[in-house]
């Protein structure tokens, strides 16, 4: 049931912010708790000012931007795990993070363990998960260390088994976060082959700093900047303009200072 | 269809509903997400029950001695020089004082434990909550659970006991769920305000360091309550726990009905407190995402 006029949209937002509240002092979460409704003891950090988006079913969305401006956030905010502080949002459908692949795994638990955790947090049923523990064993290609404690994996094997976990969740919504960049260049291949099958039925937020892969992925590139978006349309022409401003603002060291 | 709809900072989850529909909503909203996130609840229970013994080699057994030693220890600690606070049985006083404080000993340790456990709670689970949908607010209950589990082993150990050192057990003691249950609601909602509490500060943590030791006295454990002086032996039920001590040891140890007034204190105490928990961290729930 949804609310929007068209069903075609799954994701709205309209004039979205997202502000972190800085503290001074240590002590002044709890004078916001007590009194917050009388005056606010805390210094609003924009992450995120007027984003205006609207994403049609089947389209994929690469996002790109610069570290800290805001992409992460966005699509935090846009998988439910943050509120907003400003505008509206609106989401339509199952959706599945593929965030920070591999961080949530407890290192002492067997590969095994994790998929049942993972595919349960994920939103799967204990019988699902088993039903398709096979698939996703056989996806994440491992072999027999799926019996041992997470612990022992290298990095490309914990994103292996992450990803292969995310890749069944059936869902129709996929959000992925620069988490392909672990992964060997077979494994690579094999996701993205995976995203592109994926992307004639679902929705697809994708942030890459690969440019290659968002040209290959994306039907609409969008440039985030201080938290706005600059540009978006076609990706070929929003990664030229990208690198064109990349190349004349250099890295400037005090990008990240508060600047109001 | 699962959807996320937020305007101006406020999730909207219900449309336009009249004060009784909203009130209705507020009191099934916990049980129905409890209900709808059941494989989850499931899937970390079992790492948590198994990540306790992990490493030894007897596992489920310490979880049985333990309880099997403290009472073992309690009957041989004290003798019948003290003045004890029941009377004489077949089994012998040493045995029923023995019983009397194990019965509090249980409700303490379960509440001690949560009380300990709730402050950390969310920072334990931070990389599942900041970085996946986590439906933060079931990790009190899915704590709570691991603890009960716990519980019912020592309960188990102390209704065993009773039958072999008194060859029966009081026809009472199938009551027991009318008072577990409501304890539980009461952790449950004790934790939600602990664990929305802890994840502002840690100083959450060291109240209770320091505080809950102290009710080890201010809960009639080795006492009854109704040996204390005039106004205490009321004012002790302020302290929620007496209530769950006192129906406890009615119902299994003096195979009596418990006072009306106490039981009726009691569910209301398990009641407030589960649903004050639930609207407190449910109001916090979406800054303490951004505090962790």
């Amino acid at each position: 049931m949804s609310l929007s006029t068209s069903s075609d949209i799954v994701i709205q937002t309209r004039h979205l912010g997202k502000a972190y509240q800085l503290y001074a002092h240590r002590s002044d979460w709890l004078k916001q708790v007590m009194l917050g409704w009388w005056k606010s003891y805390f210094k609003p950090f924009w992450v995120l000012r007027d984003i205006d988006l609207q994403v049609m079913r089947g389209e994929s969305i690469g996002i790109l931007g610069r570290n800290g401006c805001g992409k992460s956030t966005l699509l935090q905010v846009i998988c439910g795990m943050t509120l907003p502080s400003h505008g509206e949002l609106r989401v339509t459908g199952r959706i599945a993070p593929v965030l920070a692949l591999g961080s949530t795994f407890d290192v002492e638990l067997s590969g095994r363990e994790n998929v049942m955790i993972g595919g349960a947090v994920l939103g799967l049923k204990r019988s699902e998960v088993l039903r398709k523990f096979a698939s996703i064993a056989e996806f994440a290609g491992i072999g027999d260390y799926m019996e041992q404690p997470v612990k022992h994996y290298s990095m490309g094997m914990r994103t292996r088994l992450a990803f292969s976990i995310c890749a069944h969740v059936e869902a129709e919504i996929l959000v992925v976060d620069e988490a392909l960049a672990v992964g060997d260049a077979a494994f690579q291949r094999k996701c993205l082959d995976w995203i592109d099958d994926f992307r004639k039925t679902g929705t697809l937020l994708f942030v890459s700093h690969s440019m290659a892969e968002v040209r290959r992925l994306c039907t609409r590139a969008i440039w985030i900047e201080e938290g706005r978006i600059r540009e978006q349309g076609d990706p070929s022409e929003v990664i030229r303009s990208y690198h064109r401003a990349l190349l004349v603002e250099k890295d400037d060291v005090h990008r990240f200072s508060a600047s109001g | 269809m699962p959807s996320v709809n937020v305007v101006n900072g406020k999730q909207i989850v219900v449309g336009n509903l009249g004060p009784a529909e909203r009130a209705v909503d507020f009191l099934v909203k916990p049980f129905a997400r409890m209900w709808n996130h059941r494989d989850l609840i499931q899937a970390i229970l079992r790492r948590e029950v198994s990540e306790r013994y992990t490493g030894s080699v007897v596992g489920w057994v310490w979880a049985v001695i333990a309880p099997l030693l403290a009472i073992t220890v309690y009957t041989f600690a004290f003798t019948t020089n003290l003045k004890l606070p029941v009377g004489d049985s077949t089994a012998g006083p040493r045995v029923d004082y023995a019983l009397f404080i194990f019965s509090g000993i249980i409700v303490l340790n379960f509440f001690s434990e949560m009380a300990f456990r709730a402050p950390m709670l969310l920072h334990e689970y931070t990389h599942f909550i900041k970085q996946t949908i986590f439906p933060s607010d079931m990790l009190a209950v899915i704590s709570t659970l691991r603890a009960t589990l716990n519980t019912l082993i020592s309960i188990a150990v102390m209704l065993v006991f009773q039958f072999t050192m008194r060859h029966s057990l009081p026809l009472t003691a199938l009551l027991l769920p009318l008072i577990f249950i409501p304890f539980m609601a009461f952790l449950i909602g004790f934790s939600w305000f602990m664990c929305a509490i802890g994840a502002f500060t840690r100083d959450a943590g060291y109240l209770m360091i320091n505080i809950v030791p102290l009710f080890m006295f201010a809960t009639p454990v080795f006492y009854a309550q109704d040996t204390l002086p005039a106004p205490l032996n009321f004012w002790i039920y302020a302290n929620a726990l007496t209530g769950y001590v006192d129906v406890m040891r009615d119902i299994v140890l003096l195979a009596k009905l418990p006072d009306w007034r106490v039981y009726a204190w009691t569910l209301f105490t398990s009641v407030f407190t589960f649903y004050f928990g639930y609207w407190f961290f449910d109001r916090y729930r979406n800054v303490i995402v951004d505090v962790l």
